[in-house]
């Protein structure tokens, strides 16, 4: 019997209640297969219909959704017209499933080993002791240290990394013989990632898993997988081997997602300016709470400045300080020590709106019971003197700036997309008519290419509008393709200030240097690289970003 | 968990000598000096002379600091002496203990009924929102909320005792007496407890692990059972914690309507009559045991919820 998975012309549709009326596409045509010890990537960005997919192979399509045509069969079982108890033993036991987000699928009231127990009597009919041998054992084989703790651990008290491994041990205690894997890497760091990527390939050839892994990042999957399928709006718009998707790409949207993948070094140098800065902070440090022994400030002894002009970089891993240095420099926090000095065009030297935040989740950026609009509409209100026409008129200004269809001033926050409320929150700040934008995180929530075009758009309007930038960022990529200089922040200290090309080709700092190290793009995406930077002789001058195709669909 | 211990005990006992003062304070509080009403509730209608208030004051230790006096008066209220009442000169310690007795099993009848109609009500709503199950329960036990017990009280006995003549109208004699005062008491927590379930159920059954559950191949109706059900409950224990407690010095209007000797009549009668030892006594016990039963429910949902701990190496 062969466990193969095929999905052959599967159509998802909106699918009304009452009337079993089929409604808009949301997955048009998709077809392909996973051979056992197959490992096949489905890339594409957010809202591409790839989860919908994934989730249509379970019978576990949400609320108001339905399989609309076509067919998903693993081994000899036909999936979309199968009766509940068929499915339910597919669930788990031939179909394993790993989740983005591991802490969130676990329930928290109930131990890691209480959860193993599930699968394992449901598929592999072992209970009582020898199925908490057998947990203790899969937990082991994921690669956790102390299976008994963890075993007992309640899904809190596990970290990211851990809880992705024991969400694996899960997926693959009813031995499955095919993985959908949703995103599991996404909310992980880079070497979490690579460690989650090698347990699986290992598993694939040790016990001849079949593996459909979803992403919207092409460069996690280069060096594992065996064929990519790319999917925007619905449907597969390509599909091949890796190595030729990533040499020859045929739709431009593939083209696009591995731009955004890639985000090549920035090309423009400029000398630094000669002006003085606009922003200088000498001996900044910021404690929270009060002084107890032993523990660290948020912020100490920074010492930093932004020339006018300029893209500076802080980078730091999470608990670096880095927002609370971007919060003490708008002035959301007021420093302990030391000073934040600016030097504002002349005319207004004390104006408190010229240095803006955008900030990291665009979603929680705006009040959720406003229209974009009356949000838009409040910093005018409050700090500008205008009619409400010249209101108007600015925030129309705003949006064009920033490629938003006015349309969307009259829709909520929830029926935006990340990419589009973004960009909403950079016109907000524009409004204000910053000399200062400070980016924290700005771009971390999206995916890769709803990224890359902020990005662009944030280099447009630097140059246009002359704005000094400040990225506060986690992310190596983001930080090479935006900025001129960097700081590299840790546990709340500076610990090195480089242009940006000494920076990657020789940090100083050993924590530095094991950033920079860990970054290297994987071995596979080289292929597009010199690809593109053969073409890009026949690109003369700045290719602006495209509008937004796949970004505009409502959440 | 042993810090969390210390620190519930502590605030459980703060709490209550801080409720205890203040009752201590109240007959200070009351217009009309505490002496005279003393000698006026054991020689009813003769003049008062002062010497004998003098003479009273100082032999019941009223002329020391007010502080020395809150203490002797708490050593006795702690070694179970809550002094004589003013009306019946009994006790007020074992007229307290037969009332609390009394208001306990009446308010325990009507929250285990409270639980008994609300617990599948709430899951039934909870688990198909919207459902025309769901909006009739739902505006049922709205409704529920705005009736006051003085209006349901006499309905509940207009009905079930004088016209269908099923139960007592009154009184606190046979066991079947619990019956109409226990449900006119649970029509509101019957609401607010429904709701709560309700909610806790649509939570529950929308968190991200509960896909995850499906996914590994429990049952729709495993599911519910492991994973949505237990996790909606441990709102409702605080909930009924802060009922029951509310419920013990709350019950007052319908031990009066219905004439039960229990801990609101005691308290409502004491004040009627300014039985000033009576009120007293009462107040303190219906307070400490309020503080112990929440300090029992903090406990409780400490146990239930295991989102505590730190993490493992």
């Amino acid at each position: 019997m062969t466990s193969e998975l095929v999905i052959d012309g599967l159509q998802v549709s909106v699918q009304s209640p009452v009337s079993q009326k089929a409604g808009t596409l949301l997955v048009n045509d998709v077809s392909l297969s996973v051979a056992p010890g197959e490992f096949v990537a489905l890339v594409g960005s957010s809202g591409s219909g790839k989860t919908l997919t994934a989730l249509s192979c379970l019978g576990l399509l949400p609320k108001g959704l339905g399989v609309t045509g076509g067919s998903v069969t693993i081994g000899d079982l036909e999936i979309t017209t199968a009766s509940e108890r068929e499915l339910n033993s597919a669930r788990g036991g031939r179909l394993g499933m790993l989740f983005q987000q591991p802490k969130r699928m676990f329930n928290p009231n109930r131990t890691i080993g209480e959860h193993l127990q599930e699968p394992l009597r449901l598929h592999q009919g072992v209970r009582g002791l020898r199925a908490r041998a057998k947990a203790l054992d899969l937990l082991d084989e994921v690669g956790l240290h102390d299976p008994l703790k963890s075993s007992k651990a309640y899904p809190h008290q596990l970290s990211g990394g851990m809880a992705q491994r024991a969400m694996t041990a899960l997926a693959l205690a009813g031995q499955p013989e095919m993985l959908l894997a949703d995103e599991p890497t996404s909310a992980l760091d880079k070497g979490l990632e690579t460690q989650i990527l090698q347990l699986l390939n290992r598993e694939r050839h040790e016990r001849g898993l079949g593996i459909l892994y979803i992403t919207h990042d092409i460069r996690t999957v280069a060096d594992y997988a065996d064929r990519v399928l790319v999917m925007g709006a619905g449907s597969i718009l390509e599909e091949g081997r890796v190595e030729e998707v990533l040499r020859r790409p045929e739709s431009s949207y593939t083209r696009e997602l591995l731009d955004a993948a890639l985000l090549a070094p920035k090309s423009r140098r400029r000398p630094l300016p000669a002006e003085g800065p606009v922003l200088a902070l000498e001996g900044v440090g910021k404690r929270f709470g009060r002084k107890r022994k032993g523990e660290r400030p948020a912020l100490e002894d920074v010492s930093l400045s932004l020339g006018r002009g300029e893209v500076l970089g802080v980078l730091g891993q999470s608990g670096s300080g880095k927002s609370t240095l971007a919060k003490t420099i708008v002035g959301l926090e007021a420093p302990s020590t030391g000073v934040i000095s600016r030097h504002l065009e002349a005319g207004q030297p004390h104006r408190r709106t010229a240095v803006q935040l955008v900030f990291q989740e665009p979603h929680h950026a705006f009040d959720p019971r406003m229209t974009l609009g009356t949000s838009l509409h409040a910093p005018l209100i409050s700090h500008r003197h205008l009619t409400p026409e010249q209101r108007v008129e600015q925030i129309q200004t705003a949006m064009n700036e920033v490629e938003l269809d006015p349309v969307l001033l009259d829709r909520h926050p929830g029926q935006c997309s990340g990419g589009q409320l973004q960009r909403a929150t950079i016109a907000r700040a524009l409004l204000l008519e910053p000399e200062v934008l400070i980016c924290d995180e700005a771009t971390s929530a999206l995916d890769a290419v709803t990224q890359r075009r902020i990005l662009d758009l944030l280099l447009n309007l630097q140059r246009s509008r002359g704005l000094s930038v400040i990225m506060v960022s986690h992310d190596m990529d983001v930080i090479r393709y935006m900025c001129d200089r960097v700081a590299v922040l840790l546990d709340g200290q500076v610990i090195e200030v480089a242009a940006t090309g000494d920076f990657f080709t020789a940090p100083q700092h050993p924590h530095s240097q094991a950033l920079v190290s860990a970054s290297i793009p994987c071995r596979a995406l080289g292929a597009w690289d010199a690809a593109q930077s053969r073409s890009s002789f026949l690109n003369v001058g700045h290719n602006a970003p495209p509008p937004e195709r796949f970004d505009s669909s409502p959440r | 968990m042993l810090h969390f211990a210390a620190k519930r005990t502590t605030t459980l006992v703060i709490a209550v000598v801080v409720a205890s003062f203040a009752v201590f304070l109240v007959p200070y509080l009351t217009p009309g000096d505490p002496v005279r009403k003393i000698i006026r509730s054991r020689v009813a209608g003769e003049v008062i002379d002062d010497s004998s208030v003098r003479q009273l004051s100082q032999s019941l230790g009223l002329d020391d600091p007010l502080l020395v006096q809150y203490i002797r008066w708490l050593r006795e209220l702690i070694s179970g002496n809550m002094g004589l009442s003013f009306g019946s000169r009994t006790p007020v310690a074992d007229q307290v203990i037969s009332a609390m007795g009394v208001t306990l099993s009446l308010v325990t009848a009507a929250l285990v009924l409270a639980v008994v109609v609300s617990l599948p009500l709430g899951v039934l709503s909870g688990l198909r929102p919207g459902s025309l199950t769901d909006r009739a329960v739902t505006t049922v036990t709205q409704a529920l909320i705005a009736v006051p017990e003085y209006w349901a009280a006499p309905l509940l006995v207009l009905v079930l005792a004088v016209k269908l003549t099923l139960l007592p109208t009154a009184g606190w004699t046979d066991p079947t007496s619990v019956v109409l005062p226990a449900l006119t008491l649970a029509l509101r927590p019957i609401a607010f407890f429904t709701s709560a379930v309700r909610t806790g159920v649509l939570d529950a059954a929308a968190a991200a692990h509960i896909q995850a559950a499906r996914a590994r191949g429990l049952s729709a109706r495993q599911t519910v059972m492991r994973h949505v059900l237990p996790n909606s409950l441990v709102p409702v224990s605080t909930l009924l914690a802060v009922w029951f407690a509310g419920l013990l010095g709350g019950s007052v209007i319908v031990e009066v309507i219905f004439a039960i000797p229990g801990m609101g009549k005691l308290l409502f009668d004491a004040v009627v009559n300014s039985d000033i030892p009576l009120a007293q006594g009462g107040v303190v016990v219906v307070v400490a045991l309020a503080v112990a039963v929440t300090t029992l429910a903090d406990f409780i949902h400490r146990f239930l919820t295991k989102t505590v701990g730190g993490p493992v190496a």
